[in-house]
């Protein structure tokens, strides 16, 4: 497993509607916030890059230091987005994948608003152990 | 490393500028900017200035198309280690500027100048400009010929062209300064060296290639001096050799070097083209340009210097160049070139350079279009700034994190076109799926942790950097927007370094970030009913019409369209009149909340808000009304209030909050600040359109003499005064009243004229209009609701029921604006007043029941007789009259009908019954009415009341029963078929004629008085006998004495009182011929043949004409007597009795009608055709004296 991860899903209206910080490292409250704004910077890239290929894994398309972002964009244009440090594109694509079946479930609660945030704690449960056996 | 390179950079000639004496830094700004417009100068400009003095180097010099490129270093630059590798950076030129009105002497200017010059040691041409001399300073002629140059005082213009001139002037210098530089390089007399080359002494084997090297490094200097001289042709050349020799010398850095000013010779003489080929050998030579920095690097002083800055301003100037053209395609070359430099900004030793790195890819990345990507380099920027710990870099920092809040959508309201904002908000009602969409649009990017870090970074650096706007500003934002997410000591420190923030503020000032409280329309209270205003239907009549909805639906599917139209609801408000609206505060933070003042703002200026303060508690929220006055006509929007809290003054829109409020309900925003302090949903209220009307006349009204209710027994008929004052501006001139509401028949009368007369009502005047009610009568779930005697309890709810009727009053000022004839057409509105009259009404006289009652009276046969033919029109003898209630003897009473009330009393009053009977017609003004004496009923007992119902009989037994009615309306009665159905409506008809005639009044105390509701009871008593009660007989019999008995009567009566009459004067005496008439009236309209028989009996009701013992003789004819009676005629029949025994007796009649004709028997009730039709007439007693 990756020392530093943070996934993150972001709705088509670039809003992020989960966030989880899957990392071993210890937390640090500063660094959380930088995760978030790599991601966040990140997005510029996606957005060209994703109508670039029909794959919806996208690989890692953006690095700032050693920290390097991997994104998976679904058909409706959510984006995964993975922020880590290793390098192990067989693991996160498989994650990724194994998410993005987690999230069409949610979307196929009829009570789940697309586009507003994930709250079931059942999928950060979930996320958090397929970050486990995957990263 | 430096800021702002391209590749354009080698061909720039630096030239420093200073500001020279005192001078203050917007003139310098200003003369600058002059200045920095000549950035190219063209070759063929400067051919007057330049002069060949030998052989140039620069062989290929295109003269005509050429141009020299300046780069300003404003404020100047310190020398850079590197000038010998990049001969651009060299300043070769400063120019100084002066501002003489400021630095008087000119001496001091120059030696300041040179002073400042000693620092440029690479500088050739200085030149120092002096503006705005005065005379004295022009007239000095020491400075001629000197590096200072005199701008006289001029219009911009002219400076300017003298500016340009001076260019030109300092182009060709430096022009044939760089010649005498080549030719010097040429002659190979210095040495270049670089910081890369060590700098411990020489091995010999380094000192051996080094001179190799020389020659190479020699050729790409020559080449920088020709770039910079504008000779792309001549620069290409010497690079080709230099890159040659440095290839061979394995002279990496140079290579590179060489490299960029070769690509940048093929920019400039490529100059404005471009296609795919330059776009490829450029990003093919500098890639190679990049690996030979790469290569050059050296590990043994890694430590102290690096051409990794030049690796990376080389990677720079490729991005910079594939995204100032085609940065689309390329986007992603960009990318990754970029991302690569930011790579390398952890290797960079100094500090400053990687704040010039991450500056330069944040530009970059902005130019690329990818704004996340630059807020990031940039708020990476303002990190490295911060931690320089000084005020300007605490400056620089917020300064530049406020260019990233547009990238976080954070930024301040201040900064973003907030018409435009709210236009977005304005077309959302497309429904479902859009609407939804719109409303994420709103909250697209709530990164809110990140946004939250921005904003607290903009908070420390504002601190930091003494801006206590921005600090307020930043601080606002963050408790505004996150409040849910920061801890109630959070928002506390917040909420002090909003005050802290405050005090370093002048007073009154205003930004444009809200902070608390949350603030968000609650409702615009409606006119009351006493100030409603009407829009008047200009060209009617009823001019108040059309104003409201017609027809009967609410909602009507084919007016759609319109509806959404009609959904924005108006508002009409009054110049001068203060109004209302109210708003919700919140205050969802854990801290009191003090709002100095809050008052609605409005950018017409055409209103007057009274402000007003407010404290809230934490968590809480609280519904005030804020107030004004419209001072100006025309129209107005209420956009938000302006609120002053926490020392600073802002506004706070609506529209904000509403949007806020629809995202909370949408699970996009993290809380609702209403709901979480408590409050309850409120629908989303829309800010009407408000237009400002002038003055417009405005009515008080009043009921004179009672405060509250009016309180009437059931059916009592009172007269009550409606005081209406006009208590505006402007005079009444129309003015009409209306009813509404329930129970609208109590009010029987409104004096209309009064109120028509008095118009135009001046200001102040005032009017009062009397209105007659009556009190309706009470239901049956009124009476179970009030039991008793509760008069207070009805009474709440008498008023909550709203069963009371309502006048409206529509009232209107001149039709156009006084004083202003340009108001096109357009009418001012007029105004409604609503005046509900508060009845309450108590249980009155109740009617227990009322029932018809018959009596019979014989009458008595006398001179009188002859009055049975008027007795219909008796209307005509007034005597009669007053004797209504005695019973005429000689008529008597056959049929007579009672009507019997029986009338109770619950109430604890006593109540006095009069009964009057209308006896004609409505129309006629001389109504005889029968005023019966009054009964008395005292509480709580029941009382009976008769009423005789006798004078009712129609006079004509017609087809038609409304004859009479046909009659006064003077058309020719009409023969209608006597048919079932028609009989019934009229008889209905005739019953109602009939029932409203009589009205049974009451009266209790001094003050109360009115009518009993007896309509129905009424009807009902005499449903089954109306026929009787209405319709006279067909046939009416009378009996008189003959004229000679008369005469005796008469004498023989002179003794008796003269004023009994009815009893004494139908005695006769007995064994005397009396002759008798008897008179048949026939009250058709028809001939009537009938057959006549008369009896007589006596007391027993013996025949005693006929049969044995037969006590009456007769002459003349008493039976079978035939005869045909024409239509309202009388008949008479005269015969003679004989009365043997004095007594008591009794004269009948009776007739047959032969062919009766359909009227007839259905008269008589008569159940087939052929039934004959028997009439009788009342029996008529005669007295008979004995002889005296």
């Amino acid at each position: 497993m990756a020392s530093t991860a943070c996934f993150m899903i972001v709705s088509r209206n670039d809003i992020p509607i989960y966030e989880a910080e899957v990392g071993t490292a210890p937390k640090k409250e500063d660094a959380a916030h930088q995760h978030q704004f790599i991601l966040h910077a990140a997005l510029d890239i996606v957005q060209d890059l994703a109508w670039t290929t029909s794959a919806m894994f996208l690989k890692s398309i953006d690095r700032f230091n050693d920290l390097v972002v991997s994104v998976y964009v679904t058909a409706g244009h959510t984006r995964l987005m993975l922020l880590h440090d290793s390098r192990n594109d067989d693991g996160i694509k498989s994650f990724f994948q194994e998410v993005h079946e987690l999230y069409i479930k949610i979307l196929l609660n009829p009570l789940y608003l697309p586009g507003s945030r994930i709250t079931s704690s059942h999928f950060d449960t979930k996320v958090r152990a397929l970050a486990r056996k995957y990263l | 490393m430096e800021p702002d390179v391209s590749i354009e950079t080698s061909c720039m000639i630096r030239v420093a500028v200073l500001p020279i004496g005192s001078i203050t830094i917007p003139l310098f700004r200003d003369y600058t900017s002059m200045l920095v417009r000549h950035y190219t100068v063209s070759l063929s400009s400067i051919s007057s200035f330049y002069t060949e003095h030998q052989k140039s180097p620069f062989a290929h010099q295109p003269w005509d198309s050429g141009s020299l490129r300046f780069k300003f270093m404003v404020g100047g630059s310190p020398p850079s280690p590197w000038e010998d590798f990049q001969s651009n950076r060299k300043i070769f030129a400063v120019i100084g500027i002066c501002h003489c009105p400021s630095s008087p002497d000119l001496h001091s200017v120059m030696d300041q100048f040179v002073t400042a010059c000693k620092s440029y040691s690479s500088s050739v041409v200085q030149r120092c400009f002096a503006f705005c001399p005065g005379d004295s300073q022009l007239e000095d002629e020491s400075f001629k010929g000197s590096n200072l140059i005199l701008f006289p005082p001029a219009d911009r213009q002219t400076q300017e062209f003298h500016l340009q001139t001076m260019m030109q002037d300092i182009a060709a210098s430096l022009l044939m300064e760089f010649e005498k530089s080549v030719l010097q390089a040429e002659s190979g007399g210095t040495i270049l060296k670089t910081p890369l080359d060590s700098q411990a002494s020489l091995s010999s084997e380094e000192v051996i290639k080094a001179k190799k090297r020389r020659l190479g490094r020699a050729q790409k200097t020559i080449g920088d001096y020709c770039l910079l001289a504008g000779s792309p042709v001549d620069a290409n050349a010497h690079y080709s050799t230099s890159l040659e020799l440095a290839r061979l010398t394995g002279d990496f850095f140079w290579y590179a070097g060489a490299m960029e000013g070769s690509v940048c010779a093929l920019l400039i003489d490529q100059m404005g083209q471009r296609d795919q080929v330059l776009d490829d050998e450029v990003k093919y030579r500098y890639n190679s340009v990049i690996l030979h920095y790469r290569k050059s690097f050296i590990q043994d002083n890694a430590q102290r210097v690096s051409p990794l800055s030049f690796e990376l301003e080389a990677t720079l100037k490729l991005a910079r160049y594939l995204c100032r053209y085609s940065w689309k395609e390329l986007a992603k070359e960009v990318v990754d070139l970029l991302t690569a430099a930011a790579d390398g900004a952890k290797s960079l030793i100094d500090a400053s350079d990687r704040l010039i790195l991450y500056i330069e890819i944040a530009r970059l990345f902005g130019t690329l279009g990818y704004h996340r990507k630059a807020a990031f380099f940039s708020r990476q920027v303002a990190q490295l700034y911060l931690q320089q710990e000084n005020r300007l870099a605490a400056i620089s920092s917020m300064q530049v994190l406020a260019m990233t809040t547009k990238a976080y959508r954070v930024q301040s309201r201040a900064s973003t076109d907030h018409a435009l904002y709210q236009e977005n908000g304005q077309n959302h009602a497309d429904g479902g799926k859009a609407h939804h969409n719109w409303i994420v649009s709103l909250f697209e990017s709530q990164w809110s942790s990140i946004q939250m870090v921005v904003l607290r970074e903009i908070l420390l650096s504002a601190v930091r950097g003494g801006d206590p706007l921005t600090a307020w500003s930043a601080a606002a934002r963050l408790l505004r927007s996150y409040y849910p997410l920061i801890t109630p000591a959070g928002q506390n420190g917040l909420a002090s370094a909003l005050s802290n923030a405050s005090e370093r503020l002048p007073s009154g000032t205003r930004c444009a970030d809200p902070a608390l409280p949350f603030i968000r329309l609650h409702s615009f209270p409606l006119h009351s009913s006493q100030q409603d205003i009407v829009k008047r239907n200009h060209g009617r009549d009823d001019w108040w019409a059309g104003a409201a909805p017609s027809g009967p639906f609410i909602y009507t599917p084919f007016s759609k369209g319109e509806a959404n139209q009609s959904s924005k609801q108006e508002l009409i408000w009054v110049v001068g009149e203060a109004v209302q609206v109210l708003v919700e505060l919140a205050n969802p933070c854990g801290f009191d909340l003090k709002v100095d003042s809050i008052y609605l703002s409005v950018h017409s200026g055409n209103f007057d808000a009274f402000p007003i303060s407010v404290s809230l508690p934490p968590n809480s929220s609280k519904v005030i009304a804020l107030a004004g006055i419209p001072t100006e006509v025309g129209s107005l929007k209420i956009p938000g209030c302006i609120v002053h809290c926490f020392g600073v003054i802002t506004e706070h829109y609506f529209k904000d909050v509403d949007n806020l409020l629809v995202g909370a309900a949408q699970g996009l925003v993290l809380s609702d600040p209403f709901r979480c302090c408590g409050s309850p949903k409120l629908k989303n209220v829309t800010v009407p359109n408000i237009s400002v009307v002038p003055p417009l006349p405005l009515f008080i009204s009043r009921v004179v003499g009672s405060d509250g209710a009016i309180i009437l027994y059931e059916g009592e008929i009172r007269e009550v005064q409606i005081s209406l004052a006009n208590a505006g501006t402007v005079p009444i001139e129309q003015a009409h009243i209306s009813l509404s509401g329930k129970n609208q028949d109590s009010i029987q009368s409104i004096a209309y004229e009064i109120l028509k007369s008095s118009l135009p009502l001046k200001p102040g005047a005032e009017v009062r209009i009397p209105v007659t009610l009556k009190a309706w009568q009470l239901g049956l779930s009124d009476l179970d609701a009030a039991p008793g005697k509760n008069i207070s309890g009805s009474t709440g709810r008498q008023l909550k029921d709203g069963s009371s009727p309502v006048l409206l009053i529509h009232y209107a000022g001149p039709l156009a604006y006084s004083g202003d004839a340009s108001t096109n057409g357009s009418v001012p509105p007029g105004r409604r007043l609503v005046v509900p009259l508060n009845i309450c009404v108590l249980q009155g006289l109740s009617l227990v029941k009322a029932r018809l009652l018959s009596m019979e009276i014989p009458a008595h046969v006398g001179e009188n007789h002859s009055k049975i033919q008027v007795e219909t029109s008796s209307t005509e003898e007034s005597p009669r009259t007053d004797r209504f209630m005695k019973i005429d003897p000689y008529r008597g009473s056959w049929g007579l009908r009672f009507l019997e009330l029986e009338l109770s009393n619950p109430t604890d009053v006593v109540f006095e019954i009069g009964v009057s009977v209308n006896m004609e017609d409505s129309n006629d003004e001389e109504n005889p009415v029968y005023d019966y004496p009054k009964t008395r009923i005292d509480r709580d007992y029941t009382a009976r009341v008769l009423i005789p119902l006798e004078h009712f009989k129609l006079p004509v037994l017609d087809g038609s029963f409304l004859v009479k009615e046909s009659q006064m309306n003077g058309t020719i009665s009409r023969r209608s078929s006597f048919s079932e159905k028609s009989s019934k409506a009229e008889l209905n008809a005739s019953i109602k004629n009939l029932i409203s005639r009589i009205k049974v009044r009451w009266q209790s105390g001094r003050n109360n008085s009115g009518e009993l509701n007896i309509k129905d009871a009424i009807q009902a008593a005499l449903q089954s006998s109306m026929m009787d009660v209405l319709l006279p007989d067909p046939l009416t019999f009378g009996f008189r004495c003959g004229q000679n008995t008369l005469q005796d009567f008469a004498e023989l009566n002179l003794d008796e009182e003269s004023d009994i009459q009815g009893t004494r004067k139908g005695s006769l005496r007995a064994h005397d011929m009396t002759p008798i008439e008897v008179l048949v009236r026939n009250n058709t309209k028809e001939m009537i043949k009938v057959s006549l028989s008369i009896t007589c009996r006596d007391i027993a009701g013996e025949n005693c004409v006929e049969g044995d013992k037969a006590t009456v003789l007769w002459a003349g004819v008493l039976s079978g007597v035939t005869m045909e009676v024409p239509p309202l005629k009388e008949y008479r029949h005269s015969f003679s009795l004989y009365f043997l025994v004095p007594g008591e007796y009794t004269l009948l009649a009776a007739a047959v009608i032969d062919d009766a004709n359909e009227m007839l028997r259905a008269r008589a009730r008569a159940k087939s055709c052929d039934e004959s039709i028997f009439c009788r007439g009342p029996p008529y007693h005669i007295r008979v004296d004995g002889t005296m």
